[in-house]
């Protein structure tokens, strides 16, 4: 399947098939959790990474349920293929945006997601502390949403950050590596 | 149109949920080493799965196989929609998260296909998975017997499929 | 009691209204003029790098996202998460709601700055708000116009719609007490409780955040959510406001002094 044709069935899916609400009570419920994390552990901002990433993959392992439910697609061919489905359908019905998919490595097993727009971050100012905008990954919770919902379709990926607007760069970039196809599991033998 | 049993199976091929509404016709009781089950007894509400109470076991590896033959013969892409026996009429459902529906009916039930795409999308998705205070996997069957879920099975198989 | 910070360690989400006073450009307070801040500096006050192409918080519209629309299933997850986590870290109903409260106080507080804000400038050009004098005070000072915040433009901002109902206590013994009633909390729309669990109400979030608002307003307050299913609405909740002693006395002067 093309990009563009992941990107009209994105499109198609969110205006007919999506219940909404205000963005920005996703965005400011997101901030209070990580506002909540930064507290509980004490600005440990590597701590609040992993705990984000740790959300996430329990939200990824759900959500691709629902995508699943929602968009009705199969299996994806390719790595390739997943990339456009994963930027254009998935992240256009739950956020409402479409980030770029680039940067890929020859062996097709890498690719970059640049956010031009990142609802989660609408209304944010990371904390001046001298140490946020270096070590926090305000996002981060979109990388372990990912590898949950990979993970259940059988694919063991890797994703971080590697920009992010909020700490002075241009662009919000996020790389996502395919490490390996699961095998379905068998059921345990018996006698 | 008689609905005889449901199942699911997750991904680490555990039955997660199962419910029967009528018997089965004695004849297949008859035959089975299982005639005296009580729990095959007219609509029980939904049990997770007891130790012992090896008849998912059976269900799941038969759809198991059916499906790995199938793919072998028609490509990766192939599965199989239902079979049916002298008795019963067997129907397979599989998201590509390896979530497995399986319906047992009798045999001029048409395709439960949909039926069960319907019971994964607007009812297992919508009250299992997105419930916050079900778990994200189930072992035991845990989480998915929550009462707006088994309601909402209880009404879509008894209203809609009947 | 005024209530003491509960938040220390806030974000600083724009609008926070702990720092309403550090001068940045967007500081929505419409009774503050706002000229003096030049309003295209990007610098905030700090040492923050910015991006170059300044996709800030300060070079942003407010209202950019007014109108924009998310996924409620997203809103679910990330809410089901909140919920998780919170049941890790408590022990009992109790606990667990006392803490859903408390991460839904920080909302409230900045979503008041944002109301004030939207209240202000929603119609017409929004550049006019800055002139103090023809819009007229839109905080507060009674009990009642703080009530009718909540169940209209709070509750329209959160949900696209009023809650369904605003009463106040019928018993004489507690006057202090006000009911705001959802039919079907969102936030609750995808929740089975257990029934060993079933005096349990996440909408305990949305008291916060109500009580957040109430705080944010000077109205001291104590919020709860309880469940009052109907045959019609399953999922029907109760939000109870119990406004503080202060408030009350306070109500009381207002109310001789004509103010309304």
């Amino acid at each position: 399947m093309s990009a563009t044709k992941a990107s009209r069935i994105g499109e198609e899916i969110w205006k007919t098939r999506i219940d909404k609400v205000n963005a920005e009570l996703v965005t400011l419920t997101y901030g209070t959790i990580v506002a909540q994390l930064c507290q509980d552990y004490n600005s440990d901002y590597q701590e609040v990474n992993k705990q984000l990433e740790k959300m996430g993959h329990n939200i990824g392992m759900r959500l691709i349920e629902d995508f699943l439910a929602k968009s009705g697609v199969g299996r994806c061919a390719n790595f390739r293929e997943t990339a456009d489905m994963i930027a254009k359908v998935g992240f256009k019905i739950f956020l409402n945006v479409a980030p770029t998919v680039t940067n890929w490595t020859s062996d097709n097993n890498q690719f970059s997601l640049i956010f031009d727009e990142n609802p989660l971050a609408d209304f944010v100012e990371l904390p001046d502390d001298g140490r946020a905008q270096d070590e926090l990954w305000f996002s981060n919770i979109l990388c372990g949403v990912l590898r949950g919902a990979l993970e259940m379709v059988q694919m063991q990926i890797e994703a971080h950050f590697v920009s992010d607007v909020l700490r002075g760069d241009d662009t919000t970039e996020m790389r996502v590596s395919l490490v390996r196809y699961i095998e379905d599991e068998m059921p345990p033998e018996e006698e | 149109m008689p609905v005889y049993s449901f199942y699911i199976f997750d991904r680490h091929a555990e039955c997660i949920y199962k419910r029967r509404w009528l018997p089965r016709p004695t004849s297949i009781a008859g035959k089975s080493s299982r005639a005296t089950d009580p729990q095959a007894g007219p609509t029980g509400l939904g049990q997770t799965v007891k130790a012992g109470d090896d008849d998912a076991k059976l269900v799941f590896g038969t759809v198991f196989s059916l499906r790995n033959m199938v793919r072998k013969l028609g490509g990766e892409e192939d599965n199989f929609v239902s079979y049916s026996t002298s008795q019963y009429k067997l129907h397979y459902y599989e998201t590509p998260t390896n979530i497995k529906f399986v319906m047992l009916t009798d045999l001029k039930s048409p395709s439960m296909r949909i039926a069960l795409q319907q019971i994964y999308i607007n009812l297992f998705v919508e009250y299992v998975v997105k419930n916050p205070l079900s778990p994200i996997e189930h072992p035991g069957g845990v989480g998915v017997n929550n009462e707006l879920f088994e309601e909402s099975l209880e009404q879509f198989v008894t209203r809609v499929l009947a | 009691m005024a209530a003491p910070p509960r938040h220390v360690s806030m974000l600083s989400i724009s609008n926070s209204n702990s720092n309403s006073n550090a001068g940045t450009p967007q500081s929505t307070s419409s009774e503050k003029p706002q000229t003096p801040q030049p309003p295209s500096t990007p610098q905030p006050t700090s040492g923050l790098r910015v991006p170059s192409n300044r996709k800030t918080i300060y070079d942003r519209h407010l209202n950019r996202s007014r109108n924009a629309e998310s996924s409620r299933a997203s809103f679910a997850y990330l809410f089901a998460e909140m919920v998780a986590y919170a049941q890790r870290r408590v022990k009992g109903i109790q606990d667990l709601e006392k803490k859903l409260n408390e991460q839904g106080y920080p909302l409230g507080l900045r979503l008041l700055d944002l109301l004030f804000y939207r209240s202000t400038s929603t119609s017409s050009s929004a550049l006019s708000s800055s002139s103090t004098s023809s819009s007229p005070p839109n905080r507060p000072l009674r009990i009642l116009p703080l009530l009718h915040l909540i169940h209209g433009p709070l509750w329209r901002l959160l949900f696209q719609r009023s809650a369904d109902a605003l009463e106040h206590s019928v018993s004489p013994d507690t006057p202090n007490e006000y009911m705001i009633t959802d039919n079907d909390p969102l936030v609750n729309t995808y929740i089975s409780v257990p029934r060993e669990l079933n005096m349990l109400n996440c909408a305990a979030f949305i008291a916060g955040v109500i009580e957040g608002v109430c705080d944010g307003c000077g109205f001291e307050a104590k919020v709860s959510a309880h469940n009052q299913p109907t045959e019609m609405w399953p999922s029907r909740t109760v939000f109870l406001l119990r406004f503080g002693d202060s408030v009350m006395e306070r109500e009381k002067v207002l109310e001789r002094a004509g103010v309304k």
